[in-house]
């Protein structure tokens, strides 16, 4: 039978003032002068979310109390702390949901039965969860726990287990809970593996001061991580339709490597925090970037997997297959360990997701670093490598040598990266010819800046003491610092100051505009230009799409509830065979959690009409994408509908006694598919066509026409035929390649678009008017705007700008939700009077005599 | 410092740290957690001592709780070699 004892072990005999934790005034006052400092930054920065602020500064004013109450208490109350953090995140509802499958699943554990029956009812309670995760059954407790209770449990239980199986002593109930509910873990979906025998052995076991010191500098350094994350990921990644030469090609692989950054950021973060209240843990990372061979790579970058996977796989399964032979066990334990590394991936990713994972970049990634991590490792085994218990020196040759290996390896490194995290093996492939492209003194300048920074970080690698590899000894009990110590410290304490001082809207300034607006840019957490387009495109529908393992529109998207005004799967759209795909099913009717949403008999989200208009009224036919169809709000508040409306309530000066407007909006049209809607709408006889266009007509006119060609669909108009033809795009054609190819033609492609749509309406008698509506949230989409607004006036629109539209609005009230930038009703009432006001200025040019 | 722990300082020394001064490494030099002891030389430091002492060892074994530093090591082959007797 496995009990918990009770009471707190308190761990470590190296002293009576090691072993009760206490620390003098001075020294606590100067960590909480820090923290205080810390907290500063957290809050100017907007590091990660509000959740994250609250979480923080519970902790550090919970550490306050903790660091002077008796050691016999701490572990209590930090399982207090961790509770009421749990609520402060998810809020009390969630956290009692939380806290409480969570003690089920430790219940089991500790259940008076053998211990293969507690694991096997733990999996059989495992698949519960997992039918519910998917929503194959219906889960009492809201989606939002999810990612945190994935989180907490997944890993955790697996190595808690372990040592429940192998510890002579019993864990305490007060330790148990705090290992699984520790206090940052609400905040974060992505957690360290937390090893529990280190956690429990660990605790106080050093100089209180020197652990709650070494938990400020890691904070510090999770802080810069994430700033360091923030440049890169908002100023260096590139779509691999942008990789054009070598110099971005070498940009793409290493930027895309550095959002890893991120992890280490948080990881640091955590573990830092951590530290405050005793658990004097491993580092989580160690010069990662600095790694000269795939084995020291591994030994580097999250070193609480590596070492989770040592435990529960390398050495069981070693110990089974020595007999085999050392060089068998080794190769076949390290094949196993990167085959779980491997499932494990997949299967957090099902748990913080809900859904699977299974793409060939993930196994080939996983493969081909196995690979490399066995050949790597027998050689080592063979020829061994070199260890100090003191500072190695080193001469020039082996520095050389040590440089050219960690540049070899961070090269091999980053272009092994660039393969897993891109969406398509095909997409990978294409951005090798960039290669070919011409090699520019940027690229020059990139490899020598690299080099330099690779022979720094060698430099002082190489002059480490210990060898350099991570080191989570127990530092002597008594002695003061060494350098390497005081040499933190003062990096923490000049990292904290300089981030003060630049925080500051005054100082950074001074610096000039561009450095001032970098500056500016880094102190909130937004999406970058990269994730807005994906965003605009539609992606999070398939969020194996997006970054599979670090992506801030994934964490967007997490907020998003489940069936998120769902509609699609009820039959709102029909395919039509044609070159448009799809349209609006006629006579369709859905109640939404929005409200209704019906379609007439004609296929349009409007009341009903007549084929032509009767005599004296003004017809409109109104073109557009989502926003125009009315996606989030009900039957009747679009603002095609509120324009409408009042149109017929008398606007002074307009000359008709009676209008039309006819919504042919349809969710997700490209401008091409707009050819086809215009079409349809010339049927109706309107008087007047207003297209309305959102950002980036450009890009997507050519997405669209790269997936019509694959689609190998009819393109009924010769001129983009020509076109087409004319850039290479070809069926087969991979995207980024096809933009990249398209990218000369993409002012062509969509001055195509529109003078057609601009013609057949003028030949039909009608006016073509060209509207211009922003979404909410300014960004990176802007860009394409003068360019399409250019276009537009040049095939004879009459062009309205509602670029204003949402200025000087809180922007949270007029749109969706955070996770959808569609206007809400607000929102729309807002369009429907600015257009009615443009639409009054220009009445001369659009109002013309009603049909007779 | 016993047989054992002379023993065994001196294999990590002819193994793993050629050419460093014997005098660094002492009873309580942290091993695994010191970054000395990879899983590699761990592995091949629980080969030496099952085949030196005739011991036994299990994987849960192989970590810093058990083999992290010479006195350890020490003290985990003295209670095995009872516990067999």
């Amino acid at each position: 039978m496995s009990t918990l004892a009770s009471g707190p072990t308190i761990a470590g005999t190296r002293g009576s003032l090691v072993a009760d934790g206490r620390i003098g005034l001075l020294p606590l006052a100067v960590v909480l002068a820090q923290l205080a400092i810390v907290a500063l930054v957290l809050r100017q920065f907007q590091i990660e979310s509000a959740a994250f602020l609250r979480v923080a500064l519970l902790a550090f004013a919970g550490f306050a109390v903790h660091a002077v109450l008796p050691l016999r208490h701490r572990l209590s109350f930090f399982l207090a702390l961790s509770l009421a953090g749990i609520g402060l995140a998810l809020g009390v509802v969630n956290a009692l949901w939380l806290v409480t499958l969570g003690l089920i699943l430790i219940g089991i554990c500790h259940l008076p039965i053998g211990f293969s029956f507690r694991v096997s009812l733990l999996v059989a309670v495992g698949i519960a969860l997992a039918l519910l995760r998917v929503e194959w059954l219906r889960a009492p407790w809201p989606a939002a726990i999810w990612p945190i209770l994935g989180s907490m449990f997944m890993f955790r239980l697996i190595v808690y287990l372990y040592d429940l199986r192998h510890e002579p002593a019993p864990p305490t109930f007060v330790r148990t809970l705090t290992y699984f509910f520790m206090l940052p873990n609400a905040c974060f979906p992505l957690f360290p593996v937390i090893d529990y025998k280190t956690f429990r052995r660990n605790y106080f076991d050093a100089d209180a001061y020197r652990i709650y010191q070494t938990g400020v500098d890691w904070i510090v350094r999770g802080v810069i991580h994430l700033l360091l994350y923030r440049f890169v990921y908002y100023y260096l990644t590139l779509a691999p339709s942008e990789v054009r030469g070598p110099s971005d090609f070498a940009q793409y692989v290493v930027a895309n490597f550095l959002l890893y950054l991120r992890v280490s950021g948080l990881f640091h973060l955590v573990v830092g925090m951590l530290y405050l209240f005793g658990f004097r843990l491993p580092e989580t990372h160690h010069q990662y970037l600095l790694a000269s061979s795939f084995t020291d790579f591994w030994r580097r970058i999250n070193i609480y997997w590596k070492d989770f996977m040592l435990k529960i796989f390398y050495y069981p399964a070693y110990f089974r297959l020595r007999k085999a032979g050392p060089t068998v066990a080794l190769v076949a334990s390290t094949l196993f360990v990167f085959v779980m590394t491997w499932f494990l991936h997949a299967y957090q990713w099902f748990w913080l997701r809900g859904t699977a994972l299974l793409v060939w970049q993930d196994v080939l990634f996983w493969t081909i670093l196995g690979g490399v991590v066995v050949v790597n490792a027998v050689y080592e085994d063979r020829h061994g490598r070199a260890r100090s218990l003191g500072k190695r020196s080193r001469d020039w040759r082996s520095l050389l040598g040590l440089t050219l290996r960690t540049l070899a390896t961070f090269t091999a490194i980053c272009i092994l990266w660039s393969f897993w995290t891109s969406e398509s093996i095909t997409e990978w492939l294409s951005l090798w010819s960039a290669l070919a492209g011409p090699f520019t003194v940027e690229a020059g300048h990139a490899l020598v800046l690299v080099t330099v920074l690779v022979v720094i970080g060698g430099t002082l690698r190489a002059n480490a003491r210990g060898g350099d590899m991570p080191s989570n000894a127990p530092p002597p009990v008594g002695r003061t610092p060494g350098r390497h110590v005081l040499a933190v410290r003062a990096v923490t304490v000049a990292g904290l100051g300089a981030l003060i001082v630049l925080g500051v809207q005054p100082i950074y300034t001074q610096f000039g505009p561009e450095i001032a607006s970098t500056i500016q840019s880094l102190r909130s957490g937004r999406l970058s230009r990269l994730d807005n387009a994906k965003l605009e495109r539609g992606y999070y529908e398939n969020l194996l799409q997006v970054d599979r393992f670090n992506s801030q529109l994934w964490e967007v998207y997490t907020k998003r509830p489940a069936h998120w005004l769902d509609i699609q799967g009820g039959g709102l759209k029909r395919f039509t065979g044609d070159f448009a795909q799809e349209e609006l099913k006629p006579s369709f009717t859905a109640t939404t959690n929005y409200g209704t949403m019906s379609t007439n008999r004609w296929g349009m989200r409007d009341q009903d009409y007549e084929l032509k208009p009767a005599p004296g009224v003004f017809r409109m036919a109104l073109l557009g994408p989502s926003n125009v169809m009315g996606w989030g709000v009900a039957d009747g508040q679009t603002f095609e509908a509120i324009v409408e409306a009042r149109l017929n309530d008398g606007v002074a000066g307009l000359p008709h006694a009676k209008y039309e407007i006819l919504n042919f909006g349809v969710p997700g049209y490209q401008p091409p598919q707009e050819l086809v809607a215009a079409e349809k709408a010339i049927g109706f006889a309107p008087q007047a066509m207003l297209y309305v266009a959102t950002g980036r007509e450009l890009s997507r006119a050519a997405s669209y026409m790269i997936e019509a060609v694959n689609k190998k669909l009819d393109i009924p108009y010769p001129g983009l035929r020509e076109l087409m033809a004319k850039a290479g795009i070809v069926p087969g054609t991979e995207e980024a390649t096809g933009l990249k190819r398209l990218e000369p033609y993409r002012s062509e492609l969509l001055g195509f678009v529109y003078r057609r749509i601009a013609d057949e309406t003028r030949r039909s008698g009608a006016v073509p008017v060209w509207i211009f509506l922003p979404q909410v949230t300014q960004g990176a989409w802007q860009e394409e705007t003068p360019e399409q607004t250019r276009l537009a006036r040049e095939a004879g629109f009459v062009v309205i700008d509602l670029s204003d539209v949402y200025e000087g609005q809180d922007l949270a009230s007029v749109r969706l939700a955070e996770w959808d930038e569609h206007p809400n009703v607000r929102g729309h009432q807002l369009i429907a009077t600015r257009l009615l006001d443009a639409l009054e200025a220009n009445r001369a040019a659009i109002f013309r005599a009603a049909r007779q | 410092m016993t047989e054992i722990g002379n023993t065994v300082k001196q294999f990590i020394l002819t193994e793993f740290l050629p050419g460093e001064d014997p005098g660094e490494l002492t009873e309580t030099t942290p091993l695994i957690t010191g970054g000395i002891l990879d899983s590699l030389a761990t592995m091949k430091l629980i080969m030496f001592l099952e085949e030196r002492y005739g011991i036994t060892m299990q994987a849960h074994e192989a970590d810093a709780e058990h083999l992290d530093t010479v006195a350890q090591i020490e003290q985990l082959v003295q209670s095995k070699q009872q516990r067999s007797r």
